[in-house]
């Protein structure tokens, strides 16, 4: 029983972490708390849903994470660029109108009612862990999670676009001065977080059914997430997700009320004694 | 001009300021005399500003002590020091920018215990050609309204001192001479001594009484304006800098 | 403003409910535009926190849901009589909120908004979970007794007299709120929010004005979340959660905030764009969305700044030119 509360929580940390760095990246970037980003995730899921109806999932995985990319290279170029002078509240408050945009336009194309969205066949088995049989699809989610925490932090640390990302999160008008195209960046940065919230979506959506709620349910574990890992931080927030994805797992069964309010008393204790949160600067 | 009968209303001894290995001040003396207007120049990064921040308490000092007229301030706080008549302005514009602008110089006259902020607040914003701008917002004043306007909040409750971090940083010629004649009329007819850091030669050497250079945390000359122009340790450290 | 001045458009406001409220016919009208000056107070209560001390609350739903649980919790325990348990949960609400303000307040920026959302979120899980105490996710229906003040429920139920005393109770907080902003008081805290460090250097203690404006527009939240539960008889987890928090928020940057009253004009945005838009009303999110990110990008200071804007801009005769720049 234990081992497959522990595998469920590593699983559903895996899906945080992939939703999760694209929050931190827009935030590390700029300076945004994307209100929007659990809608994206939900958006990403549906688009991919239909996708997959008409080819299959391999290609929704792909696909759906690239149209989210687009919209996420428009949302920097025509939302956050022009509004970065702005007061941070504004911005926020715009994600925020972005979220109920799309949650609407969710409801209107795809309707209210819950979709499954069936795990592809070459994953549609049980393998034996440790004397439990768990769904291939989820060691699966396990894996890409794994991945875009490795990829992520190899291209940040290693790359030279890697470098000017750290760069321009800590001090954006000097590394513009240097030549870096900021804005082009940050477009990139902003689609790359967007991306990867729709890749989270299409990831969850086969073992987590699509609905209009979707988006609620998770985003306030992203914030959770983030902020424990402290804003900005890549590094920080996989280590949050994984540890905030074993307390709900393990929690939901041994100690309901306590699991669900933790996350959250450890979200108001960082902000209150260490507001740049535990990890402190940025990836 | 016999300048050192007047009595001494600031007196900084022998102020050291170290952090991190870095001696940002290192043994300074000034002395401030009562209606003068005593002129701090020197390089960027020669410690002026630091020294400010020193003798108006924003610091800590490593060494050194500093009295305002007869009392010794060294162990008091910003707020304590400003009750007791030491002002100063800052070097970037620090005002309340949704605020009426006599709204904030009657609160902060207010707020020093002044009995009658009112008129307080609008003796000194006659006096700095800001009672026309009384009702308007600090937002919408012109930059060189809103340094007046910085300086008029450093004036309530009639300060004896008032330290000014380069009050001319941005302003026109014309807006420096103004400011300039505002300064010299405040030590004539108010008894306000100023102590003045400034990167505009012409003002110093033209409205100080008193002229101290500083360079690397040291000072290099002290005395009248022609005296300390005149001297050679001060053409080389203007000449050797890059600033 | 002038006393004069803030005297007749008081009595002008109160004139103008009264109007509505007997020469509404509908009851349907009546309802909405009750809970469009409920959200109003709401609103304003958000939009003050923003104004005064400059920051954003996205946990406010907080006091509105809990001043309804703890009047609905009081009048189950039968402890006290209506009018006193109203008086009570306005106080707890005030000192509780002035405690917590104490310690968040000093938070700064985004992270502020980010722990009222936690600490909102904790309440909203807390009550959705404690059935005996708080009836747990289905809500709590509020015993209301047969006389309040003096006047009987079956008559204050009437959508016209419910509406009256919402309206009344708007107009007494903008009121009450107009004076207290124009005292020594309200410039302190406007000192506060433009420039701290200057504050202090004038010698203000700015802990202390902070944690009252957030009190205070816990206060007014609070005093919404009581007309919310004379006008439903109901509270539920729902009343508590981020997304109202959210919703109030909207209502403050649409309506505009450099006046007092913006709130309240979002407010009716909000539910006019729900309610009446008929057919399209299915889509009132995308609205109201849309909306905001307009306002935000084209008119900051909101649908009341625009107002201004333009009957400034027509050079419009004095008073309400005035009224509509406070």
């Amino acid at each position: 029983m234990l081992t497959i509360n522990l595998f469920n929580g590593l699983v559903y940390g895996a899906l945080l972490i992939i939703m999760c760095s694209g929050l931190a990246l827009i935030y590390g970037l700029r300076r945004v708390v994307n209100f929007a980003h659990g809608s994206l995730y939900m958006l990403g899921a549906y688009i991919g849903y239909s996708i997959a109806g008409y080819s299959n999932f391999w290609v929704a995985l792909v696909a759906a994470p690239a149209i989210m990319a687009i919209l996420g290279v428009l949302l920097d170029r025509y939302g956050f660029r022009l509004l970065q002078d702005r007061d941070p509240l504004s911005v926020v408050l715009v994600t925020f109108g972005l979220l109920l945009v799309i949650e609407d336009f969710v409801l209107t194309v795809w309707g209210k009612s819950n979709y499954s969205m069936s795990v592809p066949a070459a994953l549609n088995m049980t393998i034996d862990l440790a004397g439990t049989s768990v769904p291939a699809y989820r060691i699966a989610v396990i894996a890409m999670g794994a991945l875009v925490a490795i990829s992520l932090s190899l291209w940040l640390r290693n790359s030279k676009i890697g470098l000017f990302v750290r760069a321009a999160s800590t001090d954006p008008t000097t590394t513009a001065m240097q030549g870096v195209n900021t804005d082009a960046l940050s477009a990139g940065v902003v689609g790359l977080g967007t991306a990867l919230a729709g890749l989270a979506g299409v990831v969850a959506a086969p073992f987590l059914s699509l609905s209009p709620s979707m988006s609620s349910d998770v985003i306030i574990d992203s914030f959770v997430v983030v902020v424990i890992g402290g804003l900005g931080s890549l590094a920080g927030a996989f280590i949050a997700a994984m540890v905030l994805g074993m307390i709900q797992a393990l929690g939901a069964v041994y100690l309901p009320d306590a699991a669900a309010l933790l996350p959250f008393a450890l979200m108001v204790a960082i902000l209150i004694w260490k507001p740049a949160g535990f990890a402190g600067s940025r990836t | 001009m016999s300048t050192s009968e007047n009595k001494l209303v600031l007196d900084a001894q022998d102020v050291a300021i170290h952090y991190g290995g870095v001696k940002a001040v290192d043994g300074v003396s000034l002395a401030l005399r009562k209606g003068q207007i005593h002129g701090l120049i020197g390089p960027n990064g020669a410690g002026k500003s630091t020294v400010i921040d020193a003798i108006t308490g924003r610091r800590r000092l490593t060494r050194g002590k500093v009295s305002l007229g007869d009392v010794d301030v060294t162990e008091l706080g910003p707020t304590q020091r400003r009750q007791l008549g030491l002002s100063r302005s800052f070097q970037r514009t620090s005002i309340f920018e949704h605020m009426l602008v006599r709204q904030q110089v009657e609160l902060a006259s207010y707020k020093m215990g002044v009995t009658d902020s009112g008129a307080d607040a609008d003796a000194i914003l006659q006096e700095l050609d800001l009672m026309n701008l009384s009702h308007a917002v600090a937002a919408d004043l012109g930059y060189g309204e809103q340094r007046r306007l910085d300086l008029a909040l450093a004036l309530v409750g009639r300060p004896s001192v008032l330290l000014l971090d380069e009050p001319m940083a941005g302003l026109s010629v014309q807006e420096s001479h103004d400011l300039a004649k505002h300064l010299q009329a405040l030590t004539s007819r108010w008894d306000v001594s100023v102590l003045l850091v400034e990167h505009d030669m012409d003002v110093v050497f033209g409205i100080s009484n008193v002229v101290t250079v500083f360079e690397l945390g040291r000072v290099i000359a002290n005395g009248e304006p022609a005296a300390v122009r005149a001297d050679p340790r001060v053409r080389t450290a203007y000449l050797g800098s890059a600033a | 403003m002038s006393i004069q001045r803030t005297s007749i458009t008081t009595v002008v406001a109160l004139a103008v409910g009264v109007a509505v409220a007997l020469g509404v016919g509908s009851n349907n009208v009546l309802s909405l535009l009750t809970q469009a000056v409920i959200y109003a107070v709401f609103a304003i209560g958000v939009g003050l926190l923003l104004r005064q001390n400059g920051m954003v609350s996205f946990g406010h739903a907080l006091y509105f849901g809990f001043s309804g649980y703890l009047v609905g919790i009081l009048l189950q325990l039968k402890v006290m009589p209506a009018e006193a348990a109203i008086v009570v949960t306005l106080l707890a609400v005030t000192l509780m909120a002035f405690v917590m303000g104490l310690v968040i307040v000093r938070v700064p920026g985004v992270a502020f908004g980010m722990l009222t959302l936690a600490i909102g979120q904790m309440f909203f899980l807390t009550a959705s979970r404690s059935r005996g105490l708080t009836g747990g996710a289905d809500g709590m229906s509020i015993e209301w007794p047969d006389t309040l003040f003096g006047v009987a429920q079956s008559q204050l139920l009437k959508p016209s007299a419910m509406f009256l005393i919402c309206w009344v109770t708007l107009i007494v907080v903008l009121l009450l709120l107009t004076l207290l902003l124009g005292t020594r008081f309200g410039s302190i805290t406007e000192a506060v929010r433009d420039n701290e460090e200057r504050a202090r250097f004038i010698g203000i203690q700015t802990l202390l004005p902070r944690a009252a404006i957030y009190a205070l527009s816990a206060t007014v939240t609070g005093v919404a979340g009581l007309l919310s539960a004379l006008n439903t008889g109901f509270v539920s987890p729902e009343n508590l959660h981020w997304s109202l928090s959210g919703v109030a928020l909207m209502m403050v940057v649409v309506g505009g905030n450099k006046v007092l009253w913006g709130p309240a004009l979002g407010a009716v945005v909000y539910f006019f764009a729900k309610d009446i838009l008929g057919s399209y009303a299915n889509h009132w999110m995308a609205i109201f969305g849309i909306a905001l990110i307009s306002v935000i990008v084209f008119s900051p200071s909101g649908i009341a700044g625009a107002l201004a804007k333009l009957v400034r801009g027509q050079g419009a005769p004095g008073a309400l030119a005035r009224i509509l720049r406070h």
